[in-house]
């Protein structure tokens, strides 16, 4: 089981159950109504009037300016709609795992200071709402900081969304000073050599908060650590922040940028998305398998971005605004998957303790509605018809396939090599999310706690049914969402049109294009063949003989064992050995004979880890790096107070013959 | 792999010519007329009567053109094709596998270790012939080992082809 935290608040909650249950139905009903009106603001902003507000004395010297825009309204719907369902489910996860008073505290004011950034209207409240959003983040990451692993996920990852957010700052003070304004709605052009700058800054800070390849390391670190309906909002909420940074500072307020930007965009989507997937098909522990494909996903969506440049630089704006329509509703679709994938693993892990997909199974009978609506999650993931993520990963490939290239050499050799990588991807995370399913949740336990496990408490449900319900209208009628994404879209440079470049119905149809699909009429051809086929089948066995119960074929054995079942590991081994290169697992075998004999073997080891390779290849060295320099440093550190103050004097000397 | 093509080529058929087909017998179940998937089972043979049977289903005798053909399941199988006395070991399994393949069901004993317990009647660790573990046995092939005519004659007294 899990150790359940036991500091000082915790022990204090543990005198007083009652005040505690109150604690968490306050922290989980002042998130969802925080998302509520995140929603109804977003709402308003996107279909109404964009309201403005500017709070003068708030922050010192710039003021606090709020303007949501039709763009920063789809994002606070986006946020606020996670929140809700995540606010319900939170009454009864927080009770639980006795979450202590601080990370109930902090839960509403994170989703408050996601929807500000959406909301903020000029540089200064971007980052300031930003780096709430990061704090707050970090402080609901430690929430368990009994453990190791939770100290060193949390360290990590705070190190890295401070190394992101000074890029970003860097980006975003070259841009204002180089425009001379600091609010989103007077900017102007940035002069080119400065643009390329802020735009390598920008891509480089948001990308690291969106868990872009190559600063993907601690989405992999803080998901599977942190409670899980943090890992739900972090994962469908404060990830595709960073998506919004970029089309927001870099597409939308210094773009439409230059051919390479698309190229780099596209590139670093491309990459995402497939070491992503190919990291969540190998994985055993099913957050992490779950932090990997919101890389992948959010690699899909990077691509879709670049796609969108792309297209609108060589003169095919039909196509460039169909990825542009596809980034958008990919982000509602991740959000729903995404959310639902990670409330369903905490559901699994507050009945069992387990996240090791090796060790669970067989929770179908015990957990009938959670592993329901684990499969809804799977199946958005997968890409595949009837999921929530097909819609939007078949408008990329349809951008793709008839942008029409005119003798472009650049977008004839991207748009199929996207192609190709989408393909590939989609492949690959079937892959995953069936072995998530059905490792996780099908055959029979592999663990005494897997056996024992019990369906969730009801709040826990309703939340997740709430979300199920939305994967569902975004798989077969995303027509619910048009109207929202058709707003937003407009606010991209690369995507502006009178017409709507996707005409949602029950067909949906590309007018620029000519390609049309209908997913609800799939879906019901699909039950309607099911169905059939059932009826078949029952009236063909009338002229069989009659069924005999008998035990399950054990090659003569009396009984299987769970033992003899595939687990995660060997269900990703072909896999494995396929992408050996890339993957780069450290397996080893270690054989203890006898001691009589050389030819007697007692005991054989085996073991197979799968670190993540570009993790080791990159950030060790810089680890080791900061290292050696902070020893460097530290000589300078000999504890005595009389240096010290010296160093103090020095340094203000210093800026006093600066700023002379 | 074009060395393999080209011996392939070079080789050519190299299947024995059928004989007539047999007479029915008695006991062969007229459902599996044509085609017979079989699940063999040592029950614990010595390894002759196997060789024998590989020897069958070889290019030279080509038991498959005739409509047999080894499963590697019980579950996808019509008939047994049991070798060997049976064993204390393998009582239990065979029991079990009898018990896993679907009716209508043919049990073919191979050999005559699965018919009378052949030269292991008094060993220790010996249950007893097929006939005796099982409730019955269809069709009997004689001999130690018996030869792939005999085996292929018998298969298709059942396969009727």
């Amino acid at each position: 089981m899990r150790t359940i935290a036991v500091d000082v608040p915790t022990v204090e909650v543990k005198n007083h159950p009652g005040r505690h249950h109150v604690g968490c139905a306050a922290a989980g009903s002042a998130t969802a109504l925080i998302g509520a009106a995140g929603v109804w603001g977003g709402l308003v902003a996107v279909f109404g009037s964009a309201p403005q507000m500017s709070i003068g004395w708030l922050l010192p010297l710039s003021g606090v300016v709020l303007h949501l825009d039709p763009l920063g309204g789809f994002f606070s719907v986006l946020i606020g709609a996670v929140a809700v369902p995540v606010g319900v489910y939170t009454v009864g996860y927080a009770r639980h795992e006795r979450w202590p008073a601080l990370s109930l505290t902090v839960l509403p004011l994170f989703v408050a200071a996601m929807l500000l950034v959406t909301a903020a209207g000029s540089i200064p409240t971007f980052l300031l709402a930003w780096e709430l959003m990061a704090l707050a983040s970090v402080l609901l990451v430690i929430t368990d900081h009994d453990r190791a692993e939770v100290r060193s996920a949390a360290l990590f990852y705070a190190a890295m969304t401070q190394l992101g957010f000074v890029a970003i700052l860097v980006g975003l003070m070259v841009m204002a000073t180089s425009m001379g304004a600091d609010r989103f709605t007077e900017m102007t052009v940035v002069p080119e050599p400065l643009r390329d700058v802020v735009f390598v800054l920008t891509v480089a800070g948001f990308g690291s908060k969106a868990g872009l390849v190559p600063l993907h390391a601690w989405l992999a670190r803080a998901h599977p650590e942190a409670p899980s309906p943090v890992s739900a909002l972090m994962s469908a909420a404060m990830v595709t922040l960073g998506v919004y940074g970029i089309i927001r500072i870099d597409l939308v307020l210094i773009g439409p940028g230059p051919r390479w930007w698309a190229v780099l965009l596209l590139l670093v989507g491309a990459a995402s998305a497939l070491y992503g997937v190919l990291q969540a098909s190998v994985a055993t522990d099913v957050k992490r398998l779950l932090a990997y494909s919101t890389t992948d996903n959010m690699g899909l969506i990077t691509m879709a971005l670049g796609a969108s440049l792309l297209l609108s630089g060589a003169g095919a704006p039909e196509a460039a605004a169909i990825a542009a329509v596809a980034a958008l509703l990919h982000l509602l679709a991740h959000a729903a998957f995404k959310s639902l994938g990670f409330m369903a693993a905490g559901s699994v892990l507050a009945a069992t303790g387990l996240r090791d997909l090796d060790r669970m199974g067989g929770l179908a009978r015990p957990m009938p509605v959670t592993t329901v609506l684990f499969g809804v999650a799977a199946l958005g993931a997968c890409g595949l018809p009837l999921g929530a993520g097909f819609v939007s990963e078949w408008l990329l490939v349809q951008a793709l396939v008839h942008a029409s290239t005119s003798g472009d050499v650049v977008v004839a050799l991207a748009a199929p090599l996207a192609v190709g990588a989408v393909a590939l991807t989609t492949g690959l995370s079937v892959a995953a999310m069936v072995k998530a399913f059905g490792i996780g949740f099908l055959a029979r336990p592999r663990s005494a706690a897997a056996r024992q496990a019990r369906e969730s408490a009801a709040s826990m449900l309703t939340a997740m049914v709430i979300v199920a319900v939305g994967c569902v209208v975004l798989a077969l009628a995303p027509v619910a969402a048009a109207a929202v994404v058709a707003r937003a879209v407009n606010v991209m440079p690369t995507a502006r049109s009178a017409a709507p470049a996707v005409d949602f119905a029950a067909v949906i149809r590309l007018p620029g294009l000519g390609g049309s699909i209908a997913p609800g009429l799939l879906a019901t051809a699909f039950v309607a063949a099911l169905l059939a086929a059932v009826v078949a089948m029952r009236w063909r066995a009338r002229r069989r003989p009659p069924t005999v119960q008998l035990p399950l074929w054990a090659c003569g054995a009396d009984d299987l064992t769970p033992r003899m079942q595939y687990t995660a590991t060997s269900f990703a081994e072909p896999l494995q050995r396929v992408f050996n290169d890339v993957l780069r697992p450290a397996s080893d075998i270690d054989v203890t004979h006898h001691s009589e004999s050389r030819y007697m073997v007692s005991a054989i080891t085996y073991r197979n880890r799968i670190a993540d390779a570009l993790e080791i290849r990159l950030y060790q060295p810089v680890v080791t790096g900061v290292k050696r320099a902070a020893e460097v440093v530290r000589r300078a550190h000999n504890g005595s107070v009389h240096l010290y103050l010296a160093y103090g004097a020095l340094g203000v000397l210093v800026v006093l013959v600066i700023a002379r | 792999m074009i060395g393999w093509l080209r011996k392939a080529l070079r080789v050519g058929r190299i299947v024995e010519p059928a004989p007539p087909a047999p007479f029915a017998a008695p006991a062969a179940i007229d459902a599996l007329r044509g085609s017979m998937q079989i699940r063999h089972v040592d029950a614990g043979s010595c390894n002759g009567c196997e060789i024998e049977i590989s020897g069958a289903f070889g290019p030279v005798y080509d038991a498959e053109r005739f409509g047999a053909r080894l499963v590697a399941s019980p579950r996808h199988a019509d008939a047994l094709l049991v070798t060997g006395v049976v064993t204390r070991n393998m009582e239990e399994p065979l029991r079990n596998t009898a018990a896993a393949t679907p009716a209508p069901r043919v049990v073919i004993a191979c050999g005559d270790c699965a018919l009378n317990r052949g030269v292991f009647a008094d060993a220790y660790g010996v249950v007893g012939s097929v006939g005796e573990v099982l409730d019955s046995v269809d069709v009997e092939i004689a001999g130690c080992p018996p030869t792939p005519e005999a085996i292929i004659a018998a298969l298709r007294s059942v396969t009727r082809r």
